[in-house]
């Protein structure tokens, strides 16, 4: 074959099976890497940066740090880290892609949905987990935590991962209007920092409120996350995982239905 | 052996009351070059993006083979190539490394469109930027590398929605020879464009879309049948005159901003001459020209729309 020489190669058999799924998670996991290479490192320094100074400058509006609030702001930092790449990061990205066009040459990909969905969880991981150790990290040091890392962390870090990524690539491709996705990324910030149960306890909410949250995801995220760091200091763990893997199945089935249908 | 033609069969696609694609019926061949010209929202892209599966419609079928597009999106993305109008996501990848991870991504072995990637670039003429990276890359050649990555593993439908876009005339050229060489080797262009001239010189067939409709299909040469001896008289009118009247040797007329376009016999071109340099001489007109009648004057008569060619010669 010589240069200006066309090559038709097109499959005569449509590829498919999890050799194929596999091949593109593999391959997609790369093409979304190299996209952010220019600024995975800024991405993740500022993560590390949010979750260390979360948990520092809270502190400063106390002069003495009781170990349980010290212990729910440590580790909800960690979790904000975690939850706010998939729910606000991550959908502003795909509304990034919407707003430059590019997002039709990406889903005109032969690649399966759902393997380009994983490669999307994964680049997630690879930005948050920094975030969320680095948090950990700086609020033992600060608060001389009594942390107690259980093996229990993996499915809590993965649930929670999982769950929140897939909730925000849901609607980011669900939302036709970047604005829109821009919007609410904006109020979940304002719903998880300030109205979710993650940095305090639920007691510190009014009833209606706390009870509200016993539906939604964001409580359930830090409570398998402390069942993971700590000792003691939350109960009803296994509902817990009850209620965030229902989430995260139905996330993912959310998710699936939003990638697969058409206009 | 697999028939790899693909067809459109009555295709509809509804945004509500609005008519998109309206029962468009077309058929490619491989080894075709198909145009797809039309003004702007004549309903081309929309046309396109169903066949790769972006988009569903709201009725008709559009079948590859024995591949139902429509049912199986998945094999229509495997299938067809399909390079958009806007520009790629290239901004944090070397030319090179795009081109062959795209061409991976589609489905082909690392070493195959490795040197694919580097036969691209040479047949392109874009050596200089091979390792540059694309946010430093000009739109002219970011395109070019566009249609490189949608190429280096070629669908069996290659669907190039304005490729020529941003791109200079001398690699334009090689860009076409590309294109040319897709059809020659077995794959069904579909070339989306509002660039009349280019096309006529580029594909062996194409279907113009005004409203969602196709209104006329052939070769280039078929179509311009019925101007077979005559003659275009392009006339720029002083900006703010009227367009004058047309004497009755005019068959047909069409403004666009000040250039009026008429066509007329062969036989009265001297006529023609004549009433031209009269209405400069009156102050009316500024000048004009006498050329070959081209694939632009059926485009303008059947659309009632110049072409990005003509669009760009008019004064603002």
């Amino acid at each position: 074959m010589t240069a200006g020489q066309a090559l038709v190669t097109a499959p005569i058999t449509i590829r498919s099976g999890a050799g194929h799924w596999l091949r593109s998670y593999a391959v997609m996991t790369r093409w979304e890497l190299g996209s952010l290479r220019m600024f995975l490192p800024l991405i993740v320094a500022l993560q590390v940066v949010v979750g260390g100074g979360f948990a520092l400058g809270i502190g400063l509006f106390f002069d003495q740090m009781p170990t349980r609030n010290a212990l729910y702001l440590s580790t909800g930092a960690a979790v904000v880290t975690l939850i706010t790449v998939g729910l606000v990061l991550g959908p502003q990205l795909i509304g990034n892609h919407k707003t430059a066009g590019t997002y039709d040459f990406l889903w005109s990909l032969p690649v399966p949905r759902t393997s380009q969905a994983a490669s999307w969880v994964t680049v997630n991981s690879v930005i948050a987990l920094p975030g969320m150790v680095a948090a950990l990290l700086i609020a033992n040091w600060r608060y001389d935590l009594p942390l107690r890392l259980s093996l229990s962390i993996v499915p809590a870090v993965l649930l929670t991962i999982v769950s929140a990524t897939m909730i925000g690539y849901a609607f980011a491709h669900a939302i036709r209007k970047p604005m829109v996705t821009q919007l609410i990324t904006t109020l979940l910030i304002f719903v998880i920092l300030g109205f979710a149960p993650i940095n305090f306890p639920p007691e510190n909410l009014p009833g209606w409120l706390a009870d509200l949250n016993l539906y939604l995801p964001f409580y359930h995220m830090a409570v398998v996350m402390r069942g993971g760091l700590t000792e003691g200091l939350v109960t009803d763990v296994g509902i817990s995982y009850l209620v965030l893997g229902m989430y995260t199945a139905a996330s993912v089935a959310v998710a699936a239905w939003v990638v697969g249908r058409r206009d | 052996m697999e028939d790899w033609t693909f067809r459109a069969e009555g295709v509809t696609k509804a945004f509500g009351e609005f008519l998109a694609n309206d029962g468009i019926t077309l058929e490619v061949r491989p080894g075709e070059v198909y145009g797809l010209l039309g003004p702007n929202g004549a309903g081309k892209t929309t046309l396109v993006k169903q066949v790769i599966g972006l988009l569903k419609p709201t009725s008709g079928s559009l079948t590859l083979g024995s591949y139902d597009l429509v049912e199986d999106p998945d094999a229509a993305r495997q299938l067809c190539s399909y390079l958009p109008q806007a520009q790629m996501p290239i901004d944090s990848f070397k030319a090179h490394q795009v081109m062959a991870l795209t061409g991976m991504i589609r489905g082909g072995d690392p070493e195959t469109v490795r040197r694919r990637s580097d036969e691209m670039i040479e047949a392109l003429d874009i050596g200089e930027w091979r390792d540059t990276l694309g946010a430093k890359l000009s739109g002219g050649i970011k395109r070019l590398v566009g249609f490189a990555m949608v190429t280096v593993w070629p669908g069996r439908v290659v669907i190039l929605d304005e490729p020529t876009n941003d791109v200079d005339p001398r690699r334009r050229r090689l860009l076409w020879e590309q294109i040319r060489c897709l059809g020659d080797g077995g794959a069904s262009v579909f070339l989306v464009t509002h660039n009349v001239l280019e096309a006529e010189k580029s594909v062996d067939r194409l279907a113009i879309i005004n409203e969602g409709r196709l209104i006329a299909e052939g070769t280039p040469s078929s179509l311009k049948a019925e101007d077979r001896g005559r003659m275009r008289l392009q006339l720029m009118v002083v900006p703010g005159r009227a367009t004058p009247e047309m004497p009755s040797f005019v068959h047909d007329h069409t403004r666009v901003g000040n250039n009026v376009i008429a066509t007329i016999g062969e036989v009265d071109s001297a006529h023609a001459i004549g009433w031209a340099q009269e209405l400069i001489g009156l102050g009316e007109a500024e000048e004009y020209a006498l050329a070959a009648t081209t694939l632009e004057d059926v485009y303008i008569r059947m659309t009632g729309h110049a072409s990005e060619e003509v669009d760009a010669e008019v004064p603002a």
